[in-house]
């Protein structure tokens, strides 16, 4: 399963391709023999306060890579609030009570006035039509005339500034429907300053420039969602695919949920949710684990454990007919097909995970040789297992783009023939032993990148709860027969268990 | 030629550490009073050796995993595309790739390829090409050959250019879909307009291209004295040079190419629109920039670093982004080259506040022309880059790859070792001399690609604008 690569906090030139891309998806590598291997290498603690904390030695250069992973993202909602999870991970960049600040006993003044004088304008301006004019005008003055007395007693950017003067690299966030995460990676001495830092934004946040970091989201939203019609199309797909179950909004959140989330809420969400005992970390690199432990135990140690509240989460019914939809816009067509399914570490997950190579890895994958190779309908083809998230049943989806001037029709049909064929006939041995090999391989490779590694590890961890789910992996997968294949294909990939949408080109008027 | 010695000591963070300002809390130190161990690290130094018909072949031993990876460059690239067949070099390399060599059929070398998880990807960039191949040790023997045949005796088959040309007729088709694609790769053009690297494909060059251009163009660029490699991962070194002299020692071609001249200087401003419908402006201001062999590289990466490329308290970034909420994306980057180096600053803004972004990018260039950059901004920037530097050597490939690049790009066997220390001896003098030598002005070149019935102001209001359109 590749998880969704999410939003990333920010854009710098080389990070927009990626970006751009539906979903930056790391592929996951299972294994046996270095697998086992990594199994003991790991050290796996837990504090008091219920914070996990791998740990794992890597001596080949002086370096190390962070991996924070809270188990709460965009899931955690509520209704008319969507956008919270990945606009509060905006702000824990924001600095904290020690960090950022030129005098926070001052400067807590203005921010209360801020959060007064902001929430005032919000529930003025959430009136719509009967928002009386000059209330709004007046408050906005206000607000205006607020937010530059807290710029000067406020340092700008001061936990980016500490992390890059100190030679941190990968210094991103990213926030997922299931997980929020925080990374960085740091030269080998300067483990402590990570400590200092993430412990801190983690405990004391300082909501500072809440309200024009909602509106640089609403300029994330437009770069990222409402110019590319590829990727406002996976918006509405979701959101026809779910139609119950919170996977169906956008991360991003809808726009007017955004321009109005209340930042009480927000600040309430980070409490609740950003706590030790619903937090895990990995740490791999040139550390000696005994030191590091104490250094984390030395901060970490002391936040407090937060209650969780139950979560509440609707069960999506069962798809009972093939849901499709269209967008109109001034571009090429495209394909989006999905397919509800279960979750890790249910067996089909697994099968899913050696379809989804059977499919579209390389250029040997079936739909790549029929479909853009020997039949010319394609111009790119994926697919992906685990979308928009892992934890809860998910989708099987399907990514194409149509060569023109063949149409998306054409490339739909073409995949459901693909689709059959792998209900009807078995899976060869060599080829099932070409995705094993590739997926051994994957392995051996991922243990080269102290980063690669503390991802995947702070990730199985946060989402199966056990890193092991990744040594696991392969024994399971060895295991797949073709009959499995052919059954899952059966069971999941019907036509009335799919959504289908596609990009429409608009004609000019 | 020598690599030189690689040797050198990483002794950072201590000594640059600066007096806190003292407003830190009581339970939790100052972060910027921490202490540090010092970090040593002596990466290892990977042996270069030279074929006898020339090739140069970087060598680097690391036994901790069974894996081998094979990083090539090659003198060649887009900015050889003979005119009217723009798109030839980026052919070549995908047909190369798909289209089978002497012995092999193309899906023959797939499925041996993808059996053994093996991967091998070949491209073309501007001024270089490379391919990159990673083998699991077990399979080594298996594939190398193919590795080597694919660079020496390609055999272009008609049915996979056919397929290659296609695919790149429809991305190309595909481009205007994503707004700040379209933008960049216009810019190109307008930057770099009358030097071949402002020629970019089109649907009627790649239309043009036939099997006979591949096979000359290969034959041109793709020959031992014009191609270097750097080879890592559990290997013996001896036995490793053996098996690349059996493979590639009958290798002969013509001796290395010359470079395509760098761009002309610009001799004036101008404003270029690029109309497109949606929600935002990508504008984009450039210039040409110092090679990076020369000494202005050094002040120029740190002024590059304050401007816009260090993060979110670089200058764009803070005022666009974190002060006026106009932008998710804000920035510059710098590349110094061979021969030219490449500036540029943008921001993607929504279309009412085009003309307030465009304005404050102005601003903010020209403010480094007017203004000696201040102690501690230029402390900070220097700090960053030297201390981030450790991070050129993350992986045994990466550390063969670089030496490799080292000699490729002609710079100083020394360059490495003394990076960090020329940056460091840069005087906050330099920042403006190099600002004012290349940030005029009256030199830059702008792209705003946006609507502009939905513009705050019109682009007239900042001089003459010439509409391009998209091809």
């Amino acid at each position: 399963m590749k998880p969704m690569s999410l939003i990333d906090k920010r854009t710098l030139l080389r990070t927009w391709l990626p970006l751009l891309a539906l979903m930056a998806t790391f592929v996951f590598a299972p294994s046996s023999a270095p697998a086992c291997d990594l199994e003991k290498k790991v050290r796996k603690y837990e504090l008091e306060n219920g914070l996990v904390v791998l740990l794992l030695e890597r001596h080949v250069n002086p370096t190390v890579s962070f991996y924070i992973r809270h188990r709460v993202g965009a899931l955690e909602e509520g209704e008319g609030l969507t956008g919270t999870a990945h606009l509060l991970e905006h702000m824990l960049f924001k600095g904290t009570k020690t960090i950022g600040t030129k005098d926070y006993r001052r400067e807590k003044k203005v921010l209360d006035e801020i959060r007064k004088t902001g929430n005032a304008l919000d529930l003025e301006r959430l009136k719509g039509e009967q928002a009386d004019k000059k209330t709004v005008e007046r408050l906005s003055a206000e607000l205006r005339e607020l937010q530059t007395r807290a710029k000067g007693l406020m340092v700008d950017n001061e936990i980016d500034r500490l992390y890059t003067e100190n030679g941190a690299v990968d210094l991103n966030a990213s926030t997922g429907q299931d997980l929020t995460t925080y990374h960085v990676s740091l030269p080998a001495n300067k483990v402590e300053l990570w400590a200092r830092i993430e412990s801190d934004r983690m405990e004391n946040t300082v909501f500072r420039e809440f309200y024009s970091e909602r509106d640089v989201v609403n300029e994330e939203r437009r770069q990222t969602v409402e110019s590319v019609p590829k990727r406002k199309l996976m918006e509405l797909f979701l959101a026809t695919a779910f139609k119950a179950h919170p996977y169906r909004r956008p991360i991003i959140g809808w726009p007017s949920d955004v321009s109005s989330l209340p930042i009480d809420y927000v600040e309430r969400f980070f409490k609740t949710y950003h706590a030790p005992n619903n937090t895990v970390i990995a740490v791999v690199g040139d550390i000696d684990p005994a030191a590091t432990l104490k250094v984390v135990k030395k901060y970490f140690g002391a936040i407090g454990r937060a209650p969780l509240p139950p979560l509440r989460v609707t069960t999506e019914p069962p798809q009972a007919g093939e849901r499709r939809v269209e967008l109109l816009a001034d571009a090429n067509p495209y394909l989006l097909i999905g397919y509800h399914k279960p979750a890790l570490p249910a067996f089909d997950d697994y099968v899913f995970d050696v379809i989804d190579a059977l499919l579209t890895r390389g250029r040997t994958s079936r739909l790549y040789r029929a479909l853009v190779e020997e039949r010319g309908l394609a111009e790119s083809i994926d697919t992906a297992n685990g979308f928009p998230g892992s934890k809860y049943p998910n989708l099987f989806v399907f990514m194409a783009a149509p060569r023109h001037p063949h149409t998306a029709k054409e490339l739909e049909d073409a995949i459901y023939e693909e689709i059959e064929k792998l209900k009807r006939e078995p899976v060869t041995a060599r080829e099932l032993e070409k995705v094993l090999n590739q997926f051994r391989a994957d392995l051996v490779r991922d243990l080269d990148s102290n980063r690669g590694l503390a991802s995947k590890l702070s990730y199985y961890e946060a989402i199966a709860g056990d890193f092991r789910y990744i040594t696991g992996h392969l024994q399971v997968v060895e295991s797949i027969r073709p009959e499995d294949i052919m059954k899952t294909a059966r069971t999941y990939l019907t036509s009335e268990n799919r959504t289908v949408a596609t990009v429409v080109r608009k004609e000019k008027p | 030629m020598s690599a030189g010695r690689l040797f050198f000591i990483f002794l950072i963070a201590v000594l640059l550490l600066p007096p806190g300002d003292g407003n830190g809390a009581p339970p939790l130190p100052d972060p910027q009073k921490l202490k540090y161990p010092a970090l040593t690290f002596s990466p290892p130094e990977p042996q270069r050796v030279e074929l006898e018909n020339g090739m140069v072949l970087y060598v680097l031993e690391d036994r901790e995993l069974p894996v081998v990876n094979i990083s090539a460059v090659i003198r060649t690239g887009s900015a050889y595309d003979p005119e009217g067949r723009e798109g030839l070099a980026d052919l070549t390399a995908r047909v190369m790739r798909t289209g089978g060599t002497r012995s092999m059929t193309g899906d023959e070398v797939d499925n041996l390829l993808e059996f053994t998880a093996a991967t091998l990807s070949l491209s073309a960039g501007t001024d270089a090409a490379t391919a990159d191949f990673f083998v699991l040790k077990k399979d080594f023997d298996r594939v190398f050959g193919v590795f080597a045949d694919i660079l020496m005796a390609p055999a272009f088959n008609e049915k996979k250019l056919e397929l290659a040309k296609n695919l790149k007729i429809e991305e190309l088709r595909r481009i205007a879909d994503v707004p700040q694609k379209l933008a960049f790769r216009e810019f190109r053009k307008v930057l770099y307009s009358g030097n071949p690297r402002g020629r970019l494909s089109t649907v009627e060059s790649i239309g043009r291209i036939e099997r006979e251009d591949l096979e000359g163009f290969h034959r041109r660029f793709f020959s031992p004295r014009n191609v270097m490699m750097a080879v890592s991962g559990d290997i013996d070194g001896r036995e490793i040079v053996e098996k690349f002299r059996r493979h590639f020692g009958s290798w002969r071609g013509d001796g290395p190419v010359r470079d395509v001249p760098p761009p002309g200087e610009k001799l004036s401003a101008s404003i270029h629109y690029l109309q497109k419908e949606g929600p935002q402006s990508t504008i984009i201001i450039g210039f040409l920039a110092p090679e990076k062999k020369s000494d202005d590289f050094y002040p120029f990466t740190l002024l590059d670093f304050i401007v816009g490329s260090g993060g979110f308290r670089s200058r764009i970034f803070s005022e666009i982004r974190s002060n006026l909420g106009l932008a998710y994306s804000a920035g510059s980057y710098y590349e110094g080259r061979t021969g030219y180096g490449v500036f540029g600053s943008y921001a993607i803004t929504k279309s009412d506040a085009t003309g307030r972004v465009f304005a404050r990018l102005q601003e903010i260039l020209k403010d480094v022309t007017r203004r000696r950059v201040g102690e501690e901004e230029l402390l900070w920037a220097k700090r960053s880059i030297v201390n981030s530097f450790i991070f050129s050597f993350s992986s045994t490939d990466m550390i063969a790859t670089q030496q490799m690049m080292i000699e490729f790009l002609g710079l100083p066997p020394g360059y490495l070792r003394d990076y960090r220390g020329r940056i460091e001896a840069v005087p906050p003098e330099d920042l403006l001399r190099v600002a004012v030598r290349y940030l005029r002005g009256d030199r830059a070149t702008v792209l705003i690609v946006g609507d502009e019935k939905n513009f705050d102001r019109p682009l007239s209001s900042f001089g003459d604008v010439r509409k391009i359109e998209a091809k």
